[in-house]
């Protein structure tokens, strides 16, 4: 199957980015090096295109109730302007999907959804709506998405939009979206709006200094701050109690799963918890983990922080932040240990 | 464009070795495996007194995003490791031929099997 690509595919490999296939796109992993682009961001300030991301329209009279019923938080008790992230679950309490819920008003939201699951969402929002005045509509195909991160992010957004933006609001200028979200943990904004407009304010913001960013950084900035990575961190089988997320539910308010969850609320079940090597070394996905001799994970995700210079990953365990645990890297048992996340 | 200096033998696996001095000869990654790789963050090197065979795996470069085998370019002893990648992996990218070496290998076999420069090069277009 051809990979698909965004709209602005030959941007990045005129700025001679390494390309890769993510998620059935066609996207730029690096275009200088995963390192120097993580310290960009983390020092000054970087753009990334993230257009393969979804944008589902949920608009009608009972959008807020439907909303509420489809995902983890109350989005009723949501103010116009406001971004919320949050968890969409199926009927058994497990993550479908992490999204961020927008606000035009009370009858006009949007959801970003990774881009692997926009068509699952959107079927799974088509099959819960029956029984509620709305119309769900899939735009992602039309809208491009880039974000702009980093502590001289809202100076670009000051001198280009001549706008100021809070973390979680939205503000709407003409044909774009402009919201203070992001995945990087670092001051900035994700700028939305019709496919024809993406060239030229990406262009732009190169021309003021932000420096293109690959999905290669994107993951270790998300890593760091312990952000969820959608079919890595949580593939279908994991509820947000489980995946350390507690916080994204709202438990006075009905949604799909609510039941298995208040009932796992009262169990013990594995969480997915930080793990921090404490010798030298560079954790991937999928290498095991012990604890006093025994094989108890694999790690979810796994990198080296370019920051704190250390192995860091992510595993589902049952472990108290500080147990000494081992990781497996070739033929190896690496020290390691369960720590708080974020990592930074 | 990637360097190839035109005193050093080369595998087509990327790995560079020096001039032999006294019994051992200096190993590496090509210019061009560093770039491949990019920013190289961990190494893991062999012990000092390991014997390899031609090809074996002998190291580890590890990227951000990847792990990369090095394979012994020649069948022998390891005399010597540099032990500044442990503090500075960074150096294989910054000096793949200089400071950026890895290990010294004294070669029980003879040099015949190495490329020359010219054909390393032509194993790149």
């Amino acid at each position: 199957m051809p990979l698909f690509e965004t709209c602005i595919h030959d941007s990045h490999v005129k700025l001679g980015a390494k390309m890769v296939d993510f998620a059935g796109w066609h996207m730029p992993i690096q275009y200088t090096s995963i390192v120097s682009e993580h310290n960009s961001v983390r020092e000054r300030v970087g753009i990334f295109d993230v257009s393969h991301m979804g944008q589902i329209f949920v608009s009608g009279k009972e959008s807020s109730e439907f909303l509420s019923y489809v995902t983890t938080w109350n989005i009723s008790r949501l103010s116009d302007g406001d971004c919320r992230y949050c968890h969409i679950l199926n009927d058994e309490g497990k993550i479908i999907d992490d999204t961020i819920v927008y606000t035009f008003d009370q009858e006009n939201y949007m959801l970003v959804p990774n881009a692997s699951m926009i068509s699952i969402v959107y079927d799974w929002l088509l099959l819960k709506s029956d029984s509620f005045d709305v119309d769900i509509t899939n735009k992602s195909n039309d809208y491009f998405c880039l974000a702009v991160q980093g502590p001289e992010s809202l100076r670009l957004l000051r001198q280009f939009f001549n706008l100021s933006i809070t973390p979680f609001k939205l503000i709407k200028s003409e044909n774009l979206i402009i919201s203070g979200t992001g995945y990087t943990g670092e001051k900035g904004y994700e700028i939305m709006g019709p496919t024809s407009e993406c060239l030229s304010i990406w262009k732009s913001f190169i021309e003021m200094g932000a420096q293109p960013i690959g999905l290669g950084a994107r993951d270790t900035l998300r890593l760091e701050k312990g952000y969820l990575l959608s079919g890595t961190d949580f593939n279908g089988n994991q509820t947000p109690l489980e995946s350390g997320y507690s916080w994204v539910i709202d438990w006075n308010h009905d949604f799909i799963g609510k039941d298995k969850l208040e009932v796992q609320k009262n169990s013990r079940y594995d969480t997915l918890s930080g793990i921090l090597l404490e010798e030298r070394g560079v954790l991937r996905p999928g290498l095991p983990v012990f604890f006093e001799g025994k094989r108890l994970s694999e790690l979810t995700s796994g990198s080296l922080s370019p920051i704190l210079k250390r192995g860091i990953g992510l595993s589902y365990v049952q472990l108290p932040v500080g147990s000494a645990v081992k990781v497996q890297i070739r033929n190896k048992q690496l020290k390691g240990r369960v720590v708080q996340t974020p990592f930074l | 464009m990637s360097e190839i200096p035109d005193n050093l033998g080369y595998t087509k696996d990327h790995e560079w070795v020096g001039p032999k001095e006294g019994k051992g000869v200096k190993v590496g990654i090509t210019d061009y495996a560093q770039d491949a790789l990019s920013d190289v963050v961990f190494v893991e090197l062999p012990s000092v007194g390991d014997t390899f065979q031609r090809g074996e795996v002998m190291a580890v470069a590890e990227s951000v995003k990847a792990a990369s085998d090095i394979y012994a370019p020649l069948a022998g002893k390891i005399l010597a490791i540099n032990e500044k990648l442990e503090e500075s992996p960074e150096l294989v990218n910054e000096s793949p031929y200089g400071s950026g070496w890895m290990v010294i290998i004294e070669p029980s076999e003879d040099l015949s099997s190495l490329l020359d420069a010219e054909s390393y090069k032509n194993t790149l277009d």
